[in-house]
């Protein structure tokens, strides 16, 4: 079966990585029955584009960190299925980016093989375990205009960078405080962590990211990930609704919980710095 | 109000915070617009348009202005080697107790 795809590349002209964008969606178009969306076109005139992007799973294709294809799609609203990243891409496949406009050898093999990765067809199996987390907690509230924070009062961790972990017996869940959803708004998509991976205390834990920004997760805790959230994969914005229940990130099997602990903060000292934050850093 | 300390160690010993490599950065200035805590300065006519003033305003173990530029020109220190430096560092201070 032939896969449809909608696919926004940023088509970024003055760029190797925005002029790859563009060529990786035309061979995935060539090869399935995708659809490409214009972004010049669809930023002055969405009507010629709103059935597909909404119709199709959309993919968007960013060259580079300016995300411009991902803010297009913050911009309109549109639900993302996949996202990927060229910059991150010849990294990953140690393939050097140059500074010319036209591609070389190189630049077709990274535009082959992201296309054919794309291509393949591949069901991401997650593995969602059943622990023995509780479905609510207790909030202190701290409330600047028309925002509200929560912080949990009792059980849970955090770090400075605003992430928490909440341990049962030799397991953990983490994720993010209200202080990050709400800076970062409409979250609108999330890269999980490879499950299987091991994560050392501070290491990046996926990320998340919103019109505004990418957040990476700063893991409060060293483990391995045996679990993320694969609610979050299509409706990111439960993050937005509750980060420390339906929102939760993901499941991390604990190494050394005790000595992580002493770079933590608890309830109390979290709710002095966030409130700082807020007053200092919300606008 | 910058913090002074990060865990009980003075914030001057931890050293984190963003690199330019001078010949990437294009001087959008992104990464200045986007960090609140007063990290980076502009100097306008000056060869380094942009430097890192103030290192020790970075939050540790932050690296969320280097997802805003473009060309990937900031880079930060090792995350596991800093880990390990802030545990020895309280551990010494325990020990002058
Ligand atoms: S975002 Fe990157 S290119 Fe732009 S000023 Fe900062 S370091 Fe330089
Ligand atoms: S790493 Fe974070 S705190 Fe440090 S300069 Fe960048 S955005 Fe600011």
């Amino acid at each position: 079966m032939s896969k449809s795809y909608a696919l926004l590349p940023c088509n970024g002209l003055d760029k190797c990585a925005g002029c790859i964008s563009r060529e990786v969606a035309i061979k995935v178009c060539e090869n399935s029955d995708s659809e490409i969306i214009c972004p010049v076109l669809y930023r002055v005139a969405d009507a010629r584009y709103n059935k597909i992007a909404q119709e199709k799973p959309l993919i968007v294709i960013d060259g580079c960190n300016t995300r411009c294809a991902s803010r297009l799609a913050s911009e309109k609203s549109l639900k993302i299925a996949q996202k990927i990243n060229i910059s991150d891409e010849a990294k990953a496949n140690n393939i050097e980016l140059h500074n010319s406009l036209k591609l070389n050898d190189e630049d077709f093999k990274l535009v082959n093989i992201i296309a054919d990765n794309l291509l393949k067809e591949e069901e991401k199996v997650i593995s969602s375990l059943d622990t023995d987390f509780p479905e609510k907690f207790e909030y202190e509230i701290y409330k600047k205009d028309k925002f509200i924070f929560r912080v949990p009062k009792e059980g849970f961790y955090f770090n400075e960078n605003d992430c928490y972990v909440y341990v049962v017996g030799n397991r953990a869940r983490i994720g993010v405080t209200d202080y990050v959803q709400q800076s970062l708004s409409d979250i609108m998509f999330f890269t999980p962590p490879a499950v299987g991976s091991e994560i050392e205390q501070f290491g990046e834990a996926g990320t998340i990211e919103s019109g505004k920004a990418v957040f990476e997760v700063v893991s409060p805790v060293s483990g391995t990930v045996v679990a993320v959230n694969e609610k979050l994969l299509n409706s990111p914005e439960l993050i937005n609704e509750n980060p420390y229940e339906k929102g939760w990130i993901e499941e991390i099997e604990l190494s050394d919980f005790e000595s992580d602990k002493e770079l933590l903060y608890d309830f109390n000292k979290y709710f002095e710095i966030m409130k700082r934050k807020v007053d200092e850093f919300h606008v | 109000m910058a913090e002074t300390t990060f865990m009980g160690v003075p914030r001057e010993k931890i050293d984190w915070s963003p690199r330019i490599d001078y010949t990437k950065c294009n001087y959008c200035m992104e990464c200045v617009k986007f960090c609140p805590h007063d990290v980076y300065e502009i100097r306008e006519g000056e060869e380094k348009k942009l430097i890192v003033k103030n290192p020790n305003n970075c939050v540790v173990f932050c690296r969320a202005c280097g997802k805003t530029c473009g060309v990937d020109a900031l880079s930060f220190p090792n995350k596991n080697e800093t880990t390990k430096m802030i545990k020895e560092l309280r551990k010494e201070m325990e020990g002058n107790e």
